[in-house]
């Protein structure tokens, strides 16, 4: 049997739904939980305010790193940001910590981030005053607690 | 003319679906959820190329649809406009995926590598090949030759130029219909 051209195989197989991939989990559990989620549960000044904190912890650390950055390049800002943003972070985990996050594997994405963290850690220790690898270093802090929210109060994209 | 009866009937069984969906009712919306959410997966997968993130994405499409019904007006089918959302959804989670360094530094994903398409399980065959293809030939090829977007739709969708959109689609078809003749 001859084996059909290119265009046939590709028209085929893009008509052909029978064959179309199907998810191993079952998918609705999770959008049925994040749409009752969704719906105020709280009244909307608590759910707006819970919001705003969690924004403005965001805004705050950012431009906390950032002052420190430009303001003191010395030995010890790299203590002093890590030492905000674990506060930061761990502050935020407790917070989320009896809300259920939406995606699965948002702990291996933090993880990353962590490993990330560590990387440019090690190169500021061999040059410690790097601004470039200090504002790298608070974009990973900041893309941590990002995350973190993002996961456990989803703002969702427009569609 | 000839009148598709099954293609109709199921148009208007969505749009009454629908009608119930934008009324709050959540059974309607489970039942829109079982009609189409297949189709949605494969198009996440085909864009994501990684089966955990495309059940993810399906997910955040669906509940993106749910929030934002009420701004579906009928005025394309509702399957026109679920798709759109779903690329829409799959492009910001593919950049919302890339780590710090791949943000930093803009270089492009490879594909997967043949055994890792073969490992993807029940996979048709143009699927095996297309998770294959690197980052931006597969989104092209997939956004236009399965979803049918114009090349200048696709270069707003994508931040890249028309005429990068064109020769990623070019790219993307050389590389499938190579590994087609030769597997």
């Amino acid at each position: 049997m001859t084996k059909p051209s290119f265009d046939e195989f590709m028209h085929t197989a893009l008509n052909d739904e029978q064959s179309q991939p199907a998810p191993q989990r079952d998918l609705w559990q999770g959008v049925e939980r994040a749409i009752n989620q969704a719906q105020p549960v709280q009244s909307p000044k608590q759910s707006n305010w819970q919001k705003l904190s969690g924004i403005a912890a965001c805004t705050f650390a950012g431009l906390l790193a950032w002052q420190v950055i430009m303001s003191q390049p010395k030995q010890d800002s790299l203590a002093n940001i890590s030492a905000f943003f674990e506060q930061q972070k761990q502050s935020l985990l407790v917070q989320y910590e009896t809300q259920p996050a939406l995606t699965s594997d948002w702990q291996t994405q933090l993880q990353e981030l962590e490993q990330a963290e560590l990387a440019v850690k090690l190169a500021l220790k061999q040059d410690p005053e790097n601004a470039a690898l200090l504002n790298m270093l608070a974009q990973v802090y900041q893309q941590q607690l990002d995350l973190i929210n993002k996961v456990h109060e989803p703002r969702w994209q427009q569609i | 003319m000839i009148i598709n009866a099954k293609a109709a009937f199921s148009q208007e069984q969505t749009d009454a679906l629908v009608a119930r969906c934008q009324q709050g009712d959540q059974g309607a919306f489970r039942e829109l959820f079982e009609q189409h959410h297949r189709r949605v997966y494969a198009l996440c997968l085909r864009l994501l190329a990684e089966p955990a993130h495309a059940e993810d994405a399906c997910q955040e499409v669906f509940v993106q649809v749910w929030q934002k019904i009420d701004q579906f007006k009928g005025q394309s089918q509702f399957s026109t406009w679920l798709h759109s959302v779903a690329s829409n959804i799959a492009i910001s989670y593919l950049r919302k995926q890339k780590n710090w360094f791949q943000k930093v530094v803009s270089f492009e994903q490879s594909g997967l590598d043949e055994q890792g398409a073969e490992q993807l399980g029940e996979l048709n065959g143009l699927d095996k090949l297309i998770v294959r293809l690197p980052e931006r030939a597969r989104l092209v090829f997939v956004l236009h030759a399965v979803e049918g977007y114009r090349h200048e739709e696709i270069a707003n969708m994508l931040n890249m130029a028309v005429g990068s959109s064109k020769s990623q689609y070019h790219r993307a078809r050389n590389l499938l219909q190579e590994w087609y003749n030769n597997d």
